[in-house]
């Protein structure tokens, strides 16, 4: 009988969906970028078990329990996770040899918000609008839907002791305490002037104050309480513009949004920074009460920075620890 | 139309936005997709995504090959050239038309589009499918069209409050505009009609055929004719 190799969801608490690194090309038609919120850490993910940085992979908030149903490698990502398998805690961010049968179990620390399991082979779906991530509210990518207890992946077939042979060991050459915020702690993230920049008379406050990371936010938007910034309500209706992950916007109440990766791709708010790729990540990685604050770059530095984590999101900076080798 | 200076803002690092115009209207509208095909034309190899909104172009640039500086130099040089030409030397656009049925549970809106244009149902009707719109933009969700100009008479202001849940091809208006909602969605326009026409099929590529520039003509149908043509892909009926 040949079987393909494959993952069960038996446990999940949250929200959790198939992700990759985003579907580039289609904002011209209304459809978001989607992709994982925290890109760093999934394209880490897939470097860590050998797949291309771009393969789908689970992205989560909260806990989760998946069975392998061969033998697998998998690596968990973003944030500083509690790893288990069976009753062993295992090391987040190293490749994890996972036999078939046992269970992996990723659970919350008091740092980082989303979580990434990547498999070696990549999660399996179809490809839709050159991509397999999820865009829940438009019904399509991978299953269209948040994952449940009881789904099956698919995973691309690989040659695991081959893989493991090679890959054994590895680990980032990143710095994760910095990318993953502690509860309670105040996360800076940096941002250029946004398209309204100009237009809002008060733009000092939302970078002199503090904000806090509300419960109302998912993958649209990051919604954040803090002071409010009266010039806003004052614009009025503006006509839709292009909107992308990142831009910081105002509504008529004051209160700044934070869009994310479902965000949608037109917008009427006013626009009053833009945060830059890097930085967004780690916001990602702070949870709600989490607070931030943001700090003004300009467009050159914001472009030197954004050169060089585009490189490092298509190669991810590894070493090799040599002594640590993880059978479950 | 003059060809004024565009007001350009690049942000994030990656992103140029360019503010061709502060209203909406018909001219505005022709000017961006102008500059939009001849940016398309003369910079796909640079930049990896062109967006238009209805007054603005963004362009999305990898920094590793271009910087903010030369690409701002390139946008002000062809937005000069593209305000001399005629659109049609850059791009041929296509008709559709869209069948619509008017009023009823399926536009629930009309009667107070009619009570705040002073007229009756079928006249709002008339006016809306004696128009050839343009398509402005898409965006907002996936495959929202975004239509103009509408007839003054029934350009009714949006809702007060929108709606959480607006089914996939509800043709709405929100004033001078008139649009079509590619998937379910929340949204406040008021709803005059819905198209049978599946108006979004992310299984096609592209999933909707109808591009900035392009012409719309919605063809007003009876319930019969749109339980027939539930379903058909705006595409195939346009073929």
């Amino acid at each position: 009988m040949i079987t393909t190799p494959s993952l069960q969801i038996t446990y999940l608490v949250g929200v959790a969906t198939v992700q990759d690194l985003g579907r580039q090309g289609y904002r011209a038609l209304g459809v978001p970028v989607s992709g994982a919120l925290d890109l760093t850490s999934a394209s880490y993910a897939n470097a860590l078990v050998g797949n291309e940085v771009n393969a789908a992979l689970i992205e989560f908030v909260g806990s989760l329990k998946l069975r392998a149903n061969e033998d697998l490698v998998v690596a968990v990502t973003g944030g500083l996770p509690k790893v288990y398998v069976g009753q062993y805690e295992v090391p987040s961010w190293k490749p994890i040899y996972l036999r078939s049968g046992a269970e992996l179990a990723v659970r919350p620390s008091d740092r980082g918000n989303v979580h990434y399991v990547a498999v070696a082979g990549g999660v399996e779906c179809d490809v839709v609008l050159g991509s397999r991530s999820t865009y829940v509210r438009g019904g399509f990518g991978c299953l269209g839907r948040p994952l449940k207890t009881g789904d099956v992946l698919s995973v691309g077939k690989v040659d695991v002791d081959g893989l493991w042979s090679r890959i054994y060991g590895l680990r980032p050459a990143l710095n994760i305490d910095v990318r993953s915020p502690k509860v309670g702690e105040a996360v800076v993230v940096r941002a250029t002037r946004g398209v309204h920049a100009d237009q809002l008379s008060d733009l000092e406050v939302l970078l002199r104050s503090e904000y806090v990371i509300t419960l109302e936010s998912d993958r649209m938007g990051y919604r954040l309480d803090g002071p409010a910034l009266q010039s806003a309500s004052k614009l009025g209706r503006l006509p839709s513009i292009p909107t992308d992950r990142g831009y910081v916007q105002i509504p008529p109440d004051g209160k700044p949004i934070v869009l994310m990766s479902d965000a949608q791709t037109t917008g009427g708010y006013a626009v009053a920074l833009h945060v830059i790729p890097p930085d967004l990540d780690i916001l990602a990685q702070a949870r709600p009460n989490c607070s931030v604050r943001f700090v003004e770059v300009s467009v050159k530095e914001a472009e030197e920075l954004t050169s060089k984590y585009l490189t490092e999101l298509e190669k991810p900076l590894l070493t090799v620890e040599e002594s640590d080798e993880y059978f479950a | 139309m003059s060809s004024h200076e565009v007001r350009i803002l690049s942000s994030g690092g990656y992103l140029i936005h360019v503010d061709v115009c502060r209203d909406i209207t018909p001219e505005c509208v022709r000017s961006i997709h102008k500059l939009y095909y001849a940016l398309r034309k003369e910079l796909s190899g640079i930049v990896k995504e062109l967006v238009t909104g209805v007054t603005s172009i963004a362009l999305f640039y990898d920094p590793r090959i271009v910087s903010s500086d030369e690409l701002v130099k390139k946008v002000r040089e062809l937005w000069a050239w593209s305000q001399r030409i005629d659109l049609s030397e850059i791009h041929k656009p296509r008709s559709f038309t869209i069948p619509v049925t008017y009023g009823g549970e399926l536009g629930p809106d009309l009667p107070s589009v009619a009570s705040w244009a002073g007229l009756r149902e079928e006249e709002v009707v008339e006016l809306h499918t004696s128009r050839k719109y343009t398509c402005y933009t898409l965006g907002f969700t996936p495959g929202f069209l975004y239509l103009g100009e509408v007839d003054p008479r029934i350009a009714a202001p949006r809702l007060e409050t929108p709606r959480v849940k607006i089914p996939a091809g509800s043709v709405g208006i929100a004033g001078k505009m008139t649009g079509v909602y590619g998937l379910e969605s929340p949204g406040g326009w008021r709803l005059i009609g819905r198209t049978p026409l599946q108006m979004f099929d992310y299984r096609r590529n592209p999933p909707i055929p109808i591009a900035p520039g392009d012409i719309v003509v919605f063809r007003s149908v009876s319930m019969e004719e749109f339980n027939r043509l539930k379903g058909v892909y705006v595409g195939d009926y346009n073929a």
